[in-house]
């Protein structure tokens, strides 16, 4: 074959078969908001257990579930925590398959993939995690890396707005971790309901607060969820003065292998499976199409 | 690189040759309409295979990537569910590969094979196939209208890539290449002789004439290269491009260097389920769609753009090491858009204004 010149450079993966999954049981459901839940899991093997522990921030997993398929899902599960995570909201086929398992079933799983969050280059810096609803899922990863590397990071501030306080992501985690001093935490919703006493509005909304200080200098901002929020997001964080080449998001897209083949997440020169998902905002311009 | 003369009543006993040694052979036969296929050779249609005919429209990429091809068997007979990877290797040989399919079979391997992570299936498939590639000689039959092989530099004749390559070389005699130490076993066989370099001049000879042949020869698919790479096509042009398409797909699925796929489960049984890939088409809306209904990619325009970035953009020509187009016309034949290959490569060229066709 004319690809032997190609076989050349060093490849991971060479006899092994990418799409076949390991088996995996779930351990806890519990509830988040409405229609998201959040999924403790482990692998049946511990090979696999072990094997899959070396996955960073911002990866994601491919997901089974028998008789409804697989799709992609982010680690909201730090490296650093000792159970792994996933967090989904019931909206399609394979999402609401794996919402009707419970403790003890079986699923399963391949992966970890993609780039991930480049964390140690972020040491020195302040984390900015800017999160609209759903989109603090694959950030609660980055939260609780840092907060387990305490001593590489500055201020690490999680700025999270929803559309009703009901809709807020982590919340418990959140608070624990305000009140215990180790996270800055800043809500805003836009629709209140009675009792809320922080912020109302979007997101951008708390950016230039005063008692928010944003730190715009030396830091990495986080921004993760709908497209509408992201851009807003962006654009007044570039208002204030923050750079391109230090937001960063992961993308989503709709993805079928995980590994760079199926081609359905190609967008302008990058995969997001094998080149992403995580991105900075100045790469997201480069690649040229919309969120 | 060995070469060797063979008779031409004695080509299709390279059929018998490989049948013998346990390949299924698949070769292209005249199809009733003027259409061609590629179907498995049978000791009763053995005499009908068509050395000269025009391309067929599906390309024989199907023998290397199926359109379905089973993934894993997944089974729920007990608690959760148990995977078995359902990997195939069938030893075909496909008789009478054109040089732009053979072309089209290199992209894949350097794509499925290459990269991050290598794919078993494919690789499987693909191990198991023996290639024999038949020049095109015959303007007008085997080369098309459409074909423009010249300007993607992957024709008439492949340089490599094949196991066995047959040139008619007129008259009563075939030219044999053997591209791999598999088909130069076959050269053992008394039906080759050793030929002289009077043979190969006549080779040489034949190809400088047949590149005049085309009706395509310089598609200036390099300035439609370069234009894509450094972004220097308008968006007025990708909407023209867009407005043309009329989003049916038949482009992707003919193409013999389209790559991509989607996965899906289905049932077999009450306990089981097939994990199959489908051959996929970024021209179709639902390409990008993500549940819930966003979908990041949803004007036309957009999925033309993608189709025809993925193809002439210089940073995947790199990245693959080989361009996604082979020259072999069959998007430029079955596209009612006039959005086919040529066609776009023109309008790139030239932008929407100067028109090109309709």
């Amino acid at each position: 074959m004319s690809t032997a010149v190609l076989s050349a450079a060093p490849k991971a993966h060479l006899h092994e078969n990418v799409y076949l999954p390991k088996r995996a049981v779930v351990d806890r459901v519990s509830d988040e908001i409405v229609d998201v839940k959040t999924f403790r899991w482990h692998f049946e093997d511990p090979a696999d257990q072990a094997a899959f522990r070396r996955f960073r921030p911002g990866q994601f997993a491919q997901v089974s579930v028998f008789g409804a398929g697989e799709f992609p899902l982010s680690l909201p599960a730090s490296p650093s925590e000792q159970d792994f995570l996933f967090t989904v909201r019931s909206v399609g086929t394979c999402s609401s398959a794996l919402h009707r398992l419970a403790a003890g079933d079986v699923f399963a799983v391949r992966g970890p993939y993609g780039n991930g969050f480049p964390m140690e280059e972020y040491r020195g810096k302040d984390l900015v995690i800017v999160a609209g609803g759903i989109g603090l899922i694959p950030l609660r990863s980055c939260i609780l890396y840092a907060l387990a590397h305490r001593e590489e990071y500055g201020r690490v501030l999680v700025i999270h707005g929803a559309r009703t306080p009901q809709d807020l992501m982590y919340l418990p985690l959140l608070e624990e971790l305000q009140r215990s001093g180790q996270l800055e935490v800043h809500l805003t919703v836009d629709r209140p309901s009675s009792g809320w006493t922080s912020n109302v509005g979007v997101v951008g909304s708390l950016l230039n607060k005063p008692e928010v200080k944003l730190p715009v200098g030396n830091s990495i901002a986080f921004v993760c969820g709908p497209p509408v929020m992201f851009r807003f997001a962006i654009r007044d964080l570039l208002a204030l003065g923050m750079q391109g080449k230090d937001i960063v998001s992961t993308l989503e897209r709709y993805m079928k292998c995980g590994v760079g083949k199926c081609g359905h997440c190609c967008i302008g020169m990058a995969y997001v499976c094998t080149d992403g998902p995580v991105f900075t905002y100045e790469q997201i311009v480069q690649l040229g199409e919309s969120i | 690189m060995k070469a060797r003369v063979l008779d031409s009543g004695d080509v299709l006993k390279v059929v018998d040759l490989l049948r013998d040694s346990g390949y299924q052979v698949v070769a292209p036969f005249a199809e009733p309409g003027g259409d061609g296929a590629f179907a498995p050779v049978t000791d009763e249609n053995r005499d009908a295979i068509a050395l000269h005919l025009p391309n067929p429209l599906y390309p024989p990429k199907r023998y290397a990537l199926p359109p379905i091809e089973p993934l894993l068997e997944i089974r729920s007979n007990g608690p959760g569910p148990a995977f078995r990877p359902l990997m195939e290797a069938p030893r075909v040989a496909v008789f009478g590969m054109r040089s732009c399919d053979l072309a089209g079979i290199d992209h894949l391997d350097r794509f499925y094979l290459g990269g991050t992570y290598r794919d078993i299936y494919y690789a499987t498939r693909r191990e198991a196939l023996f290639l024999v590639n038949v020049v095109c000689t015959q303007p007008g039959v085997d080369i098309g209208e459409t074909c423009f092989c010249p300007c993607t530099d992957t024709g008439p004749a492949a340089r490599e890539g094949f196991d066995l390559q047959l040139m008619d070389l007129g008259g009563s005699e075939w030219l044999a290449l053997a591209g791999t130490a598999r088909g130069e076993e076959l050269f053992e066989e008394p039906i080759f002789r050793r030929g002289t370099p009077e043979h190969l001049a006549r080779r040489e000879a034949l190809l400088e004439d047949l590149r005049s042949r085309f009706r395509t020869h310089t598609s200036w698919f390099a300035a439609a290269v370069a234009k894509v790479s450094r972004g220097e096509v308008t968006e007025g042009t990708w909407e023209e491009i867009g407005r043309r398409c009329l989003e049916c797909g038949g482009c992707t699925y003919v193409c013999p260097a389209c790559t991509c796929f989607t996965v899906s489960d289905r049932p077999l049984d009450e306990n089981r389920v097939e994990r199959v890939r489908i051959w996929d088409s970024c021209a179709l809306s639902g390409f990008t769609r993500m549940a819930g209904g966003h979908n990041p990619r949803k004007a036309v325009h957009d999925r033309r753009n993608r189709r025809f970035y993925r193809k002439l953009s210089h940073h995947f020509i790199q990245r693959e090491r080989s361009v996604a187009c082979v020259g072999c016309g069959r998007c430029a034949e079955i596209c009612h858009g006039d959005v086919g290959m040529p066609a776009v490569v023109e309008l790139l060229r030239r932008g929407p204004e100067a028109g090109g066709s309709p």
